[in-house]
């Protein structure tokens, strides 16, 4: 415990990470008042830069990217009614209708003061459940750990962005994907076609900045000319007493919903600030005022969202299953510089965990800072033309993208990617269950190797173990439990 | 009930079943692929699956997915797609030109500028001037960046001769 401690509490007095942190996180803002860019882009466009940094700075500077840029999405969903990250959708149901009447501040302020307690709620619980958690996957074996996949899998049906079946199929492209190259056990090659330098498989970077960065300069190349609308600000104001009487129960209730559905594998901030909104709005006695800038509704989607962000690193860190979009690509970060996500993360590198968490909760009070002195500023970042913008996203992929193994063909996996997420997403795809099912592939493909061998070829004895038994029938409630209870209501009626 | 009528042209129909019949040519092709693998002999499997089992098994439940959508797409009209405008396909033509500059000067710094000043004037940029020191500032920045800091030596090609040596 007091291991963890100094841990955390080292970062706040190394004046290099303080520094790096500094300056991610004002990144991380920019980057959040972006409208297309966001947390994932972002992450995605940045690894490459963390190539020569230590572990820690690496995925500090990634994790804080996420929970700064999850933050200022809120700034354009009040001032320019477009949010500036998908998380930040439901802020503009009541952000701006709020700023309309004259109080873009006072939005503002609610936003960010929820943003911050959500997110330090968040990094608090990560720092008590992940080591609990890590604990209990220390007795993971194979069939656990397919079982685990599995339902990480099924979750993927309810990623907010596409429908359930659309989700399922991207996330089983994503798995076939991770059979592209030499296989495991047999080293026979598939999917190939003599292409040696696939022999590896393919590689997250390069496949991540496709699906997310390159896709996204297609699809906003579709909104050359909207015409954007803005609302004066003249000076954040911090919420008074009466506002926080009123919000402090909301932003109790999302910062739990919003972790709690963090931490489930596959979920993220989108569904937890839609989540944390309409309960606000259940729970409120004003629920009128909803849809006309209500506070508790900011508060209510911005508390979820940023709460999101802990529990999302959670399953990440512990058990190697990414919470989000996001946290996909801070994964590829923690492979790529050795630390290899499980429970041995919690036993062998125990200090460089804390320090993580540390950066996460350091960036939480930045991130605060800056929404209050410096959100009118970062409002005009979102005015950048696009025509200048978003070539400069085309160098960072495709010079991001060769960085890694420097190898041009990681240039034409990201363009080729870029165009696949691009159609995808026309044709109601995320992209998103791609990335998280590229991820799993490896894992599920495995275990199931190893599971198959631990009991002679007899797959049904994956069921025999309570464990794998438990995942596999949440992910069968998670996939069929909506139909069946329409069923059975049916059926009633 | 689906929603639409009998008297929904048969075109629109069609239309409506391009992805599901993509996806399913796309399961068969990986099926038809993955049967073409070579199989281990049983001392190297053992209990465990040959390579192509995994992916005949991803395919199969693909399919059972796709049967779903298709499903779902006889009960829901889906929302029609608006075909893209000029500077979506502008973009995709400008990766290609990316391509081919590339193969022709082996220098990824040859063909990024050219391909950012296009893309700025594809996307609406009117003031060239602004384009044009886009696309030569931005990628020297990054390349002193990664070429200082991050020490990545970028492929040989008519500038990066020069520069190297």
């Amino acid at each position: 415990m007091i291991e963890a401690i100094s841990a955390m509490a080292s970062v706040f007095t190394d004046p290099y990470l303080l520094t790096l942190i500094f300056a991610t996180t004002i990144l991380g803002v920019i980057i959040g008042v972006l409208p297309g860019l966001g947390a994932t882009t972002g992450a995605a466009l940045l690894l490459p830069f963390t190539l020569t940094m230590e572990p820690v700075q690496a995925i500090a500077v990634l994790s804080t990217i996420y929970v700064s840029a999850t933050f200022a999405g809120s700034i354009t969903a009040i001032l320019i009614n477009t949010p500036g990250t998908s998380a930040a959708a439901a802020t503009t149901f009541d952000g701006y209708p709020l700023a309309q009447k004259g109080e873009a501040g006072r939005a503002l302020g609610i936003a960010v003061v929820s943003s911050t307690v959500g997110g330090v709620f968040s990094v608090i619980v990560l720092c008590i459940a992940a080591p609990l958690l890590a604990r209990v996957a220390y007795e993971f074996r194979p069939p656990e750990y397919f079982a685990l996949t599995i339902f990480g899998l099924s979750m993927l049906a309810s990623i907010s962005a596409g429908g359930a079946v659309k989700n399922l199929i991207g996330g089983i492209f994503g798995v076939w994907l991770s059979t592209i190259g030499s296989e495991r056990v047999t080293a026979i090659e598939r999917f190939m076609f003599g292409n040696y330098d696939l022999y590896e498989g393919l590689s997250f970077v390069p496949v991540f900045i496709g699906l997310f960065a390159i896709s996204e300069l297609l699809v906003q190349s579709k909104t050359v000319n909207k015409i954007i609308e803005t609302v004066a600000l003249k000076a954040v104001k911090l919420p008074t007493k009466e506002d926080y009487k009123r919000i402090w129960k909301t932003i109790l209730r999302s910062c739990g919903i919003g972790t709690f559905i963090g931490v489930l594998p596959a979920e993220g901030a989108t569904v937890a600030s839609m989540i944390g909104y309409s309960e606000a709005k259940r729970w409120s006695k004003n629920k009128e005022e909803f849809g006309k800038g209500s506070i508790e509704g900011i508060a209510g989607a911005e508390a979820a969202n940023n709460a999101a962000t802990g529990g999302a690193m959670v399953p990440t860190m512990v058990l190697g299953i990414p919470g989000s979009g996001t946290t996909a690509i801070i994964l590829v970060g923690l492979m790529v510089h050795g630390l290899r996500p499980g429970a041995y993360l919690f036993t062998e590198q125990v200090e460089k965990v804390y320090q993580i968490f540390g950066s996460m909760l350091l960036a939480n009070f930045m991130f605060m800072a800056m929404g209050l002195y410096a959100a009118r500023l970062f409002a005009r970042v979102s005015l950048i033309p696009i025509s200048i913008l978003w070539p400069i996203v085309f160098a960072l992929s495709v010079i991001g993208a060769y960085a890694l193994s420097q190898s041009l063909v990681d240039v034409w996996i990201a363009l080729i990617f870029g165009v696949i997420g691009f159609f995808a997403r026309r044709h109601g795809f995320a992209v998103a269950p791609i990335a998280v099912g590229l991820i799993l592939g490896e894992m599920v493909e495995t275990n199931l190797q190893h599971s198959l061998k631990m009991y002679d070829g007899q797959w049904w004895m994956i069921l025999a173990q309570p464990l794998a038994a438990f995942f596999l029938v949440l992910a069968f409630l998670g996939l069929c439990g909506p139909y069946l209870y329409n069923l059975i209501t049916k059926h009633k009626n | 009930m689906p929603l639409y009528g009998a008297s929904e042209s048969f075109i629109m129909k069609k239309k409506l079943y391009i992805i599901p019949l993509f996806l399913t040519l796309f399961s068969f092709v990986v099926i038809y692929l993955s049967l073409q693998l070579d199989t281990s002999p049983e001392m190297i499997v053992g209990d465990s699956m040959q390579a192509r089992s995994f992916p005949i098994f991803l395919m199969v439940i693909n399919l059972l997915l796709v049967a779903i959508l298709s499903l779902q797409f006889y009960k829901t009209y889906p929302k029609e797609i608006e075909l893209e405008k000029f500077p979506t396909w502008s973009s995709m033509l400008l990766f290609l030109i990316f391509y081919i500059i590339i193969l022709i000067s082996g220098d990824m710094f040859v063909a990024i500028p050219i391909v950012m000043f296009l893309m700025g004037l594809t996307w609406g940029q009117k003031k060239v001037w602004v384009s044009l020191t886009n696309a030569i500032v931005t990628p020297l920045s990054i390349f002193l960046l990664f070429d200082y800091v991050l020490q990545v030596r970028f492929p040989r090609g008519w500038l990066t001769n020069i520069y190297y040596g």
